[in-house]
């Protein structure tokens, strides 16, 4: 309906402009915007953020976690998947609150969607902050993926491991796995404990038992807490982060039922250090209350009961405080509990050297290793291994500053203020 | 207790001296011709000890040198003044709704006004109860190079949860006013700075001028979400050493160059060849973060929360204005002119009369306002940038001269206070 009156009202602004060719119009017919609930107000420039991540790799071999190809899957090949820019703006509300939106796109592997590179939209979200919660809604990162991040080369590496697998995706495109519509809350207190409560629609694209799925309605919820420590401070603390959830997705009886969800996890410093950093990365999913007992298709693997830990040592060397490479060990082991010969283990060793400041070049050994009823699951592939080599450039460029992080040390050590 | 040098100064001339002073001294080279021109004009040379100089008799060419020797210690019977100043992080207004995250001099931004006599002395007791480090800069004071405040030229930096005592003797007199040398950029505009004010044993403007009232009006501004965002960092750098200073395995990886500390310049030079990259380079900071200031302050506060200049007709009144910020300004007072006094905490040759002074950074200029007309007039920056509030007019640097009296003499009109425009 915006859409639609947005358009007439365009159409009719181009018609006024064509009448009157003498008068210059201060607002042009396409600068139009849709339909706001309060057009009368002009806008206040908002802070603008726009982050960039692009990981662009040369892969000999494939590691693939998503659909199998018939065994076709072993290759090389140019990877810019896992590349994103998301824009964000955020204002300062009339009480101390932040409103803000942020929109991004993320670039797909080519083998997972056919022809061409195509966009994901991961992000697409609503998000209103005040000191002690946080409200969001639209498309975003999974809520029971934040306890813990990896560090492999892209967000996607050992997904099968490190995420809790969206059950009712076909698979092909993997951040299905890693992003979904949300509506949440987060409680917290003092900004370093919190609690978030959600509903969301895990992406449907698997074809079920009911036919290939178009539905958007709420199909899983949970509740996590996590604590982090303060900003700022990740090299010389011991406990940087760890949490814990539950989650609840409700899938048809056919295709094994409601599932259960726990997972819990952390970061820990082994050796804090401004210089030689050492620290360790443990998560576990644990998913139960599935009824299926085999793999009819790949989708089944992310919906049959399993439990899957994953752990990651990373060392980090800044020999003037300033990161100079790092090099880390994420491991991966998942079985199925009653699923047999459906145990599959993950491997990646992942090295980095940094140029300048956030351009990296970058190495990484994936190796994975697939159980018999797993690998008919994935087209027979019991093994993968891959080598990539490349490049990733990050970086996060605010313009118009006017809104200060909520979580800064500031707020956290020396009283809250919105700034 | 025996100056170093007791010299004529200007201070001991009163003004109707001193015009004398002038007049006579003109006169007498008019009368003396050829004779009265200094030594260099007459085709000789001037001993490099004595220069020779073309200025009026009452210039003293030794005035800059203090009175006494500033390394001196404090003998018995001498007056010590004694401070304690804690530098903690706390949150300052500077207008309704808008709030920073600032260092405070005991929980005040302005620091306190500390207030001596000329020649006496003064011990300050520095207590760093912040995660940063910091020193106190003692801005126009003539002593020990000790005590200058300077990190790594003349102390090391008093690092959190440390100490240090600044003792001086108070000279010259006049209005000077101190500031954290730390990071001065960020520590300065971030709170640390402070009117100090050194009083006359002989008050030349108090002779020429009797004022009742004494104002110090000290002018700065902030760009609060550089300043927030630069303290954040900061307050983390200073946590993160911190952390390291209590920890025996962390305290071996303490070197300077984290910080950008190096011993000289060959030190810097040998650390870049061995992979240093100094901070100041694009590949480190990017393209340059300009500061821009969004609130201007008359002692902390922006209009209009700032406080007025309250006067009677008749009156004078001293208004000594600090230039404790990164840019100048150019105060204006409608309805007057005033007398430009001192500069620097000297006394000006001769006054000198004007309606707008510019206020320039690290500079103090008094002046006199004479109570000549009645009413409410507005005193403030004449470089508008500086009379806004985020942007918005009117605000910043505006303050009001009111009369106690205004009613007595026919003026009726209330000043209203306005927030936008």
């Amino acid at each position: 309906m915006r859409t639609s009156q947005g358009s007439k009202r365009q159409t009719l602004r181009q018609g006024v402009a064509l009448m009157g060719l003498a008068m210059i119009s201060a607002i042009p017919a396409f600068g139009q915007a849709q339909q706001v609930p309060i057009p009368e107000q002009p806008s206040t420039a908002p802070q603008i953020e726009i982050l960039g991540t692009g990981v662009a790799t040369l892969d000999l071999g494939r590691s693939r976690n998503s659909t199998p190809d018939g065994g076709k899957a072993s290759g090389s090949q140019i990877n810019i998947s896992d590349s994103s820019l998301v824009v964000g703006a955020a204002q300062r509300l009339y009480k101390g609150g932040i409103g803000s939106l942020t929109v991004g796109g993320l670039a797909l592997d080519q083998t997972n969607t056919g022809r061409g590179t195509q966009l994901f939209l991961h992000q697409a979200f609503a998000d209103y902050q005040a000191q002690s919660l946080e409200a969001y809604i639209g498309r975003t990162d999974q809520p029971t993926a934040q306890i813990v991040t990896f560090p492999t080369l892209r967000g996607d590496d050992l997904v099968t491991f490190t995420n809790l697998l969206d059950p009712f995706s076909s698979g092909e495109n993997v951040n299905e796995h890693r992003y979904s519509n949300v509506a949440a809350i987060t409680l917290n207190q003092k900004l370093t404990t919190f609690e978030n409560f959600h509903v969301q629609h895990l992406i449907e694209s698997a074809d079920t038992s009911r036919g290939p799925s178009t539905g958007t309605g709420l199909n899983s919820y949970g509740a996590s807490i996590q604590h982090l420590g303060l900003p700022g401070l990740e090299a010389v603390e011991k406990y940087i982060s760890y949490g814990a959830g539950y989650e609840h997705r409700s899938i048809g009886r056919t295709d094994g039922g409601s599932s259960e969800a726990l997972y819990a996890g952390g970061v820990f410093n082994l050796k804090p250090s401004l210089v030689n950093l050492i620290d360790l990365r443990v998560l576990d999913n644990y998913t139960f209350g599935s009824n299926l007992r085999s793999f009819r298709g790949t989708p089944d693997t992310f919906r049959a009961n399993a439990n899957a830990i994953t752990a990651a040592v990373r060392y980090l060397h800044s020999p003037f405080g300033k990161p100079a490479y790092q090099v880390s060990l994420t491991a991966g082991y998942k079985s199925y509990s009653r699923v047999s010969q459906a145990g599959s283990i993950g491997l990646a060793l992942t090295g980095v050297k940094r140029l300048g400041d956030g351009f990296d070049v970058v190495a990484q050994y994936l190796y994975q290793h697939r159980g018999d009823a797993l690998a008919t699951a994935y087209g027979g592939a019991h093994e993968e291994n891959a080598v990539q080599l490349g490049f990733v450039f990050n970086f996060d460029t605010l313009f118009n500053r006017s809104v200060g992080p909520r979580r800064s040390l500031l707020n956290l050590q020396h009283q809250y203020i919105p700034n | 207790m025996k100056p170093l040098r007791k010299k004529d100064k200007p201070q001991d001339v009163s003004r109707r001296q001193f015009m004398t002073g002038v007049a006579g001294a003109a006169g007498a080279g008019l009368l003396l011709g050829q004779a009265a021109l200094p030594a260099w004009a007459d085709g000789g040379s001037a001993p490099m000890d004595s220069p020779a100089t073309p200025w009026l008799a009452s210039f003293d060419a030794d005035g800059t040198a203090p009175e006494y020797n500033p390394r001196e210690m404090p003998k018995a019977g001498e007056v010590i003044h004694k401070f304690e100043m804690e530098v903690t992080i706390g949150i300052h207004e500077i207008v309704p709704g808008i709030k920073a995250h600032m260092f405070l001099f005991n929980g005040s931004y302005p620091g306190p006004t500390i207030r001596v006599q000329e020649n006496e002395w003064v011990q300050i007791d520095l207590k760093n109860k912040s995660p940063e480090n910091h020193t106190i800069h003692w801005h126009g004071m003539m002593l020990q190079n000790e005590m200058d405040g300077v990190p790594f030229g003349t102390q090391w930096p008093v690092f959190t949860g440390q100490g240090y005592r600044y003792l001086f003797r108070a000279q010259p007199a006049g209005t000077h006013f101190y500031h954290c040398h730390v990071m001065t950029t960020l520590h300065q505009q971030a709170g640390l700075v402070g009117a100090l004010i050194v009083e006359a044993k002989e008050d030349i403007v108090k002779k020429t001028f009797p004022y009742t009232r004494d104002y110090t009006l000290l002018l700065s501004e902030i760009d609060t979400n550089w300043v927030n965002e630069s303290l954040n960092e900061m307050v983390g750098m200073g946590m993160t050493m911190n952390a390291m200073n209590n920890d025996m395995k962390l305290m071996g990886e303490m070197n300077g160059r984290m910080m950008g500390w190096f011993q000289d310049k060959e030190a810097f030079l040998k650390s870049i060849k061995d992979g240093y990259t100094p901070a100041y380079m694009t590949s480190m900071v990017g393209p340059n973060r300009v500061i821009t200031p969004n609130f201007f302050m008359i002692n902390g506060k922006s209009y209009p929360m700032t406080d007025p200049l309250l006067i009677k007709k008749g009156e004078n009144i001293r208004v000594r204005m600090i230039g404790g910020g990164m840019q100048p300004h150019y105060f204006h007072l409608h309805g007057h002119d005033f007398w430009h006094v001192c500069q620097d905490g000297a006394p000006l040759a001769s006054p000198v009369r004007m309606n707008t002074i510019p206020i320039f950074p690290g500079t103090t200029s008094d002046i006199v306002i004479q109570g000549t007309n009645p009413g409410s007039w507005h005193f403030h920056d004449h470089s508008d940038l500086s009379t806004t509030n985020n942007g918005i007019h009117p605000g910043g640097m505006m303050t009001m001269l009111m009369y106690e009296d205004a009613e007595k003499y026919g003026v009726t009109f209330k000043d209203v206070i306005q927030t936008n425009s």
